[in-house]
C-alpha cells in the first residue's frame, strides 16, 4: 500500500530580509495510514515548520512531498489550502478556539468550512468520545485548558481528515489534562485508525504513539 | 453558522459595532435629508407658485425660470399688451425684492387688485388687505415660524412695515408688499419681473401662448405645467452640484469609519483569520465573511438612518416652519444603496488583506 505521507529530501529555508533560515534541511519521512507518530527533539529543529509543511500551510522550498498521493510542490496556494480542508485536521499548542463562539459552532464551522454541511451522526460521536456532551454551550473563556483542547481535536477531526497533526497539543496542559488528551489521541488512533503525527517535548507523551521519530538542525536523526 | 459567526464578532464589540453603524446611520441620514430638503424647498417653491393660479409666467427675454435671480424686470406696460392678446382673463405683474431676514426669500410686489382677480383672492386668517404704502401681507406659516400678529411692526429691508394681514399660504411669495413700494425700494418705476397670465378657458394656453410669443419684446413666455415640471433640483444647476457634493462627503464618511472599523478588525482577529486558514477556509471565504460583516453593520446604520432622517426632519420642520423637507421612498432607496456599496468598497481591502493573510504568521500572531 503507498505510504500516506512521502517526502523526499524536504527543505524548507526561511527569508528574514537578507539571512536565510534553513528550517529544514532534507528531512526523508514515510508514514503508512493508521500510524501514530511522535516527532521529537530541542527547539528550533524544525518540528513545527515540517508540520506546517505536511498539513499544506506554508509551501516547501525544495524536495518532494507526497501527501495522500498528492504532491505539495506542484501545487498552488489554493488548491493546498482545499487539500488541507478535505484531508488534514490541526491542533496546536495554544487551544485555537474561535473565541466569540461556543464549543459546539467551533466544532461546526470545521464542518461548514469544508462544505458537506452539519453531520449530527459523526458530531454525536466525536462529541461523546471526547466526553464534550454538557460543554458545548460554552464559550472557550468558560472551559478549562483541557476541555479546550478536546474542542479543538472534536474540531480538527470532525470532518474526518486523512490525517491529524498535532503540534505540543499537551504543551499548555497540566499532567492530568495531558493525559485525557494523549488517551482521546489514542482512541482516535485505535478505533477510527486515524493517522496522527503528533510533536511532543514529553517523552511521557511520545510513548503514547507507535513510532517516535527524532528530529535535530532540519533533519530525522532517527526513526 | 457564518451568519452567527458574524452576529457575534459584532456583538463582541459593541462600541465599534455601534460607531461603525453611526457613521452609517449619518451617511444615510444626511443623504435623505439634503436631498429631501432641496427637493422639499424646490418643489414647495414651485407648488407656492403654481398656487398663484396663472395659466402661463411672462419673464424678461433669456431670463431664467429661476424667479428673482432673473434680470432687470419688464416695463409695466406690458401688461396692458397682454390683457389685449385674445381669450386673456387675467393678468398680474409681480415685482420680487430679495430678503434676507429670517432666510432667504422673495418678497413680491404687488398690485393687489389684479392679483385678486387673478388668483381669487387672499384668504385672510387676520386683518386685511393693504390699506397704505408701508404695509406688508404675511403668509400664515411664516407669520408662525416668526411669531407675527396683525398690527405688528416688522423690519424689512431696512424699512418699518406694518403687518396689514396674515393670509392662507400658497400664492406664489410668503411676504406681500404693494407694487409701488416695491419699486421704490428698487428705485425702479413701473416694473415688473414677471406677469401672470390667465386664459379664459386652460385649452387656449397654447394659442396665447403663441399670440404673446408674436408680440415685439421676446418676452419669454412659460406654461405653469412646463414650469412645474423644470423645478426638480436636476435642473437648477447649483443645487445639483451642492446635493452632489454633499452626498460625496456622507459617502466618504462611512466609506473611511468602515474602511478603519474592518481595518482594526482583522488586525485584531488576525489569529482567528489563521485558525480559519488551518482549517481549509479559502480566500472567497475570509472574504465573505468581512464583506458580510460590513453588510451587516451597514444595514444597521441604514436603518438607523432611516430613523433619523425622520427624527431630522421632525426637527427641522419645528424649528424653521417654513422649511420643507421632502423624504422620498426613491431617495431612501438610493440613500441604502449608496451606503451599502461604500461599505462593501471600505471593507474590500481589509478583506482582502486578511484573505492574503499568511496562515502560519496569522497563527502565531499575538
Ligand atoms: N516564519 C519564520 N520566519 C523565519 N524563521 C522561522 C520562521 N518560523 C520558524 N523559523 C525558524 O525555523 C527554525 C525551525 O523552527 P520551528 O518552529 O520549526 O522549530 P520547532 O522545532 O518547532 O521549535 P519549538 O520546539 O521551539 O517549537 C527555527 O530556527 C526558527 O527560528
Ligand atoms: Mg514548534
Amino acid at each position: 500500500m503507498d505510504p500516506i505521507i512521502a517526502t523526499r529530501d524536504l527543505r524548507k529555508v526561511y527569508r528574514l530580509g537578507r539571512v536565510e533560515v534553513p528550517a529544514l534541511r532534507g528531512v526523508d519521512l514515510t508514514v503508512q495510514e493508521g500510524e501514530f507518530v511522535a516527532v521529537v527533539g530541542p527547539s528550533g529543529c524544525g518540528k513545527s515548520t515540517l508540520l506546517h509543511v505536511l498539513g499544506g500551510l506554508t509551501s516547501p522550498s525544495t524536495g518532494s512531498v507526497l501527501v495522500d498521493g498528492n504532491d505539495f510542490t506542484r501545487m498552488s496556494d489554493a488548491d493546498r489550502t482545499r487539500f488541507r480542508r478535505h484531508k488534514i485536521g490541526f491542533v496546536f499548542q495554544r487551544f485555537n478556539l474561535l473565541p466569540t463562539l461556543t464549543a459546539q459552532q467551533n466544532i461546526a464551522i470545521a464542518q461548514h468550512i469544508q462544505g458537506n454541511g452539519f453531520n449530527p451522526h459523526r458530531f454525536q460521536a466525536i462529541v461523546e468520545m471526547l466526553g464534550l456532551q454538557e460543554k458545548l454551550k460554552r464559550r472557550p473563556y468558560a472551559l478549562s485548558g483541557g476541555e479546550q483542547q478536546r474542542v479543538a481535536i472534536a474540531r480538527a477531526v470532525i470532518c474526518e481528515p486523512k490525517i491529524l497533526l498535532a503540534d505540543e497539543p499537551t504543551g499548555n496542559l497540566d499532567s492530568e489534562n495531558s493525559q485525557v488528551v494523549l488517551n482521546m489521541m489514542r482512541t482516535l488512533n485505535r478505533t477510527f485508525r486515524q493517522t496522527i503525527l503528533m510533536i511532543t517535548h514529553n517523552p511521557e507523551a511520545a510513548a503514547v504513539a507507535d513510532r517516535i521519530i527524532r528530529m535535530r538542525d532540519g533533519r530525522i536523526i532517527s526513526d | 453558522m457564518v451568519n452567527r459567526m458574524i452576529i457575534s464578532n459584532i456583538l463582541h464589540r459593541p462600541v465599534r459595532t455601534a460607531v461603525s453603524a453611526l457613521a452609517v446611520a449619518i451617511e444615510v441620514g444626511m443623504v435623505m435629508l439634503v436631498v429631501g430638503l432641496t427637493h422639499g424647498m424646490v418643489h414647495e417653491n414651485a407648488r407656492r407658485v403654481e398656487g398663484v393660479g396663472a395659466d402661463l409666467l411672462i419673464q424678461p427675454p433669456n431670463s431664467s425660470f429661476l424667479f428673482g435671480l432673473s434680470q432687470a424686470p419688464m416695463p409695466l406696460k406690458i401688461g396692458d399688451r397682454l390683457a389685449q392678446v385674445p381669450h386673456v382673463l387675467a393678468v398680474a405683474p409681480a415685482l420680487f425684492v430679495l430678503n434676507s431676514v429670517g432666510g432667504i426669500n422673495v418678497i413680491y410686489g404687488i398690485d393687489l387688485q389684479s392679483f385678486t382677480r387673478l388668483s381669487g383672492g387672499f384668504v385672510y386668517h387676520a386683518g386685511g388687505p393693504f390699506t397704505g404704502p408701508m404695509d406688508i401681507l404675511v403668509d400664515d406659516i411664516y407669520a408662525k415660524a416668526n411669531r407675527i400678529k396683525v398690527g405688528q411692526q416688522i423690519n424689512m429691508l431696512n424699512h418699518q412695515f406694518r403687518v396689514a394681514g396674515i393670509v392662507e399660504h400658497g400664492k406664489g411669495a410668503r411676504l406681500f408688499i404693494p407694487l409701488a413700494t416695491a419699486e421704490d425700494l428698487l428705485g425702479v418705476q413701473d416694473r415688473a419681473s414677471i406677469f401672470y397670465v390667465k386664459c379664459t378657458e386652460p385649452g387656449y394656453v397654447e394659442s396665447v401662448t403663441e399670440a404673446i410669443h408674436d408680440l415685439p419684446g421676446k418676452y419669454q413666455v412659460l406654461p405653469i405645467k412646463e414650469y412645474m415640471s423644470l423645478m426638480t433640483s436636476n435642473n437648477l444647476p447649483g443645487l445639483d452640484a451642492f446635493i452632489t457634493a454633499m452626498i460625496g462627503i456622507a459617502v466618504a464618511i462611512g466609506f473611511l469609519v468602515i474602511f478603519l472599523s474592518m481595518y482594526t478588525t482583522i488586525t485584531e482577529r488576525t489569529r482567528e483569520i489563521g485558525i480559519l486558514k488551518s482549517l481549509g477556509a479559502s480566500k472567497g471565504y475570509i472574504i465573505a465573511i468581512i464583506l458580510r460583516e460590513a453588510g451587516l453593520l451597514s444595514v444597521v446604520g441604514i436603518l438607523a438612518g432611516y430613523g433619523g432622517a425622520a427624527v431630522g426632519r421632525k426637527a427641522i420642520l419645528a424649528a424653521f416652519p417654513t422649511l420643507s423637507v421632502e423624504l422620498t421612498f426613491l431617495w431612501a432607496l438610493y440613500a441604502a444603496s449608496l451606503a451599502l456599496l461604500g461599505s462593501l468598497l471600505g471593507a474590500f481591502y481589509p478583506a482582502l488583506r486578511a484573505a492574503q493573510l499568511d496562515p502560519v504568521d496569522a497563527l502565531a500572531y499575538e
